[in-house]
């Protein structure tokens, strides 16, 4: 072996020697900070983040002015916090799935009392809600 | 010989395309313009760039200038937005990538079309995948396509007409599982000018030769098209017979310039700011160069007054050979700014500039310096000034990364660099917010 190296052979790794100065002994173990992007976001395509305004959902979590990661790929199940489309609207909402057909519910702090809204017809679920970013 | 016959395995060819694209961007968002008319228009809110579906049942044409559209607006209901292509290019890049996950290669041919390459299967196949790939991007970005499948891209093409036309195939139409008498009346009922490549002019001289639907211009003997027309509309016989033999576009010689042109919302009438619009320009024009993987040779700059202005009409333009083929942007703003600099009128109101790259080649050759970017090379010559263009390169690159991180005006050299646009800029009226792009734009959802 004549090729020069930093002293890494015993971990099995050949690395070239720095031009000046020593290797930082934190440089085998630095991979990148948290990438938020990679825990929050699963899917670039289908996630989306909006921002809530008002107070019916401080209740769930989503406060005004919070924003949300949104996935379009989750399919809505009874009990998510959706994006919904009503009255030409995009609203959050928890989503409920009764036997009567899906209910839009509001879920404001105590005590004011949740709002339900029936769906008459078609549903438009435009996302599942997974996550609130809430200032403190 | 009718369409396709020549070609019944193998892969296949998937065009995609969105169903008015601007459009249907705008819709994700605000499902108001949900069954509406609703028009997008051209840079400075010029005239109509897309239409949804209720919009061309009204009867508005593409290119139809706002201000003869705006007063009759309300009484149609019409909903106009400005151009927003930071919405645009976000929504195209998220389609793109889902439609890319269907196929063994991909061509994505513009801001709404893809290429799909299918690999070999059984034809009722084809038309599952297609259906998966318009149920993926509906459900996952929003927006409706539709997708033909056929032996070769024209013929893909033509598929993709037919599913776009007939309802009942609900946006999907592989060329293979249509029943052939269908086929034929439809390749016997639709002008040749459908058939993509063939523009009105070629259309009417293939009128003269008898050649008037696209199942005539299938039956029509190769050789001779190609002596009386060109080897390209040659190809185009082959692909309707089910011959694939068009290349991918950077394959292709048309792919042979780069260009970044806008028009001005307020007048540029002093050389300074038409140094800056340069230096903006030429910005723009070396980052789709070297995203495309590219040098240039050439450096072409261009201003010009508007068409409809009393005073003197000026349209100065100068090309400027650079020593040396480089995708480096500071060597490319400088021949811009420096070049047009020198012919423009002063005093004279420029309503459009614009910069094209051509003398397009592979980056990746050899630098040898001549650039003498960074002032005078050291003695020795060419090691140092190989090092500044390596420098170059690296600033270059670093330009890219931080305005890919924060934004197109977060970074720039001279003018290019400002954080509040210059008064030249698009005028936007109209625009809905940049929902996907700025974190002050984001979609609100009512609680």
């Amino acid at each position: 072996m004549t090729e020069s190296i930093d002293g890494a052979e015993s971990a099995g790794v050949l690395r070239p020697r720095p031009a000046t100065g020593f290797a930082s002994p934190a440089g085998d173990y630095y991979d990148g900070g948290i990438d938020l992007n990679r825990h929050l976001i699963p899917d670039r395509t289908s996630t989306f983040v909006m921002r809530v305004s008002g107070h019916s959902m401080a209740g769930a979590g989503a406060a005004d002015g919070d924003e949300l990661i949104v996935e379009r790929a989750r399919a809505p199940r009874d009990g998510n916090v959706v994006v919904a489309v009503l009255d030409g609207e995009l609203v959050v909402r928890r989503l409920r799935i009764e036997a009567a057909g899906p209910v839009l519910q509001t879920e404001p702090l105590p005590p004011s009392p949740p709002v339900r809204t029936r769906v008459d017809g078609e549903l438009d679920v435009w996302g599942v809600v997974t996550r609130s970013l809430h200032r403190l | 010989m009718s369409l396709g016959t020549e070609a019944t395995t193998g892969h296949r060819f998937a065009l995609v395309d969105v169903n008015n694209f601007y459009v249907s961007c705008e819709r994700v968002f605000d499902p108001r313009l949900a069954d509406r008319p609703v028009v997008v228009l051209s840079n400075n809110d010029g005239c109509v760039v897309a239409r949804s579906a209720e919009a061309k049942e009204l009867g508005i044409k593409t290119g139809t200038p706002w201000f003869q559209l705006a007063p009759e607006a309300e009484r149609m209901n019409l909903v106009a937005r400005s151009s927003n292509y930071e919405l645009y290019g976000d929504m195209s890049a998220r389609v793109m990538e889902v439609i890319g996950r269907f196929g063994a290669w991909q061509e994505v041919y513009s801001i709404d079309e893809s290429f799909l390459g299918l690999p070999a299967a059984a034809e009722p196949a084809f038309a599952a995948t297609a259906r998966a790939v318009r149920e993926a991007v509906r459900r996952l970005v929003g927006v409706p396509v539709c997708v033909g499948v056929a032996p070769s891209k024209t013929l893909a093409k033509f598929a993709n007409h037919i599913a776009k036309h007939n309802g009942h195939l609900d946006g999907v139409c592989s060329l293979g599982s249509l029943p052939a008498a269908d086929l034929e009346r439809l390749a016997a009922r639709l002008p040749v000018t459908e058939v993509w490549g063939v523009g009105a002019r070629t259309g009417e001289k293939l009128a003269g030769q008898g050649i008037q639907s696209v199942a005539d211009l299938a039956a029509a003997d190769p050789a001779r098209i190609r002596k009386k027309f060109s080897v390209n509309l040659q190809r185009t016989v082959l692909e309707l017979r089910g011959t694939a033999c068009i290349a991918p576009i950077d394959e292709r010689a048309d792919a042979h310039q780069i260009m970044f042109s806008r028009s001005f919302s307020t007048p540029v009438d002093t050389v300074a700011a038409m140094a800056d619009v340069m230096t903006v320009y030429a910005q723009a024009a070396a980052s789709r160069l070297s995203a495309r993987g590219l040098q240039t040779a050439v450096v072409t700059a261009f201003a010009g007054t508007s068409r409809f202005a009393a005073g003197e009409a000026s349209n100065p333009s100068v090309s400027v050979p650079l020593p040396e083929p480089t995708d480096d942007p500071i060597a490319i703003v400088r021949a811009a700014v420096a070049g047009l600099e020198a012919r423009l009128v002063p005093g004279v109101r420029y309503v459009r500039a614009g910069v094209v790259l051509s003398g397009l080649t592979r980056a990746g050759a050899a630098r040898q310096g001549e650039f003498d970017l960074f002032g005078t090379p050291d003695d020795d010559g060419a090691p140092a000034a190989g090092r500044d263009a390596q420098a170059a390169a690296n600033l270059g690159s670093l330009l890219g990364d931080v305005k890919a991180r924060f934004g197109q005006a977060s970074i720039g050299l001279g003018a290019g660099g400002v954080q509040v646009p210059a008064d030249w800029s698009m005028k936007r009226q109209y625009s809905s917010p940049k929902y996907t792009t700025e974190w002050k734009d984001l979609p609100v959802a009512k609680a």
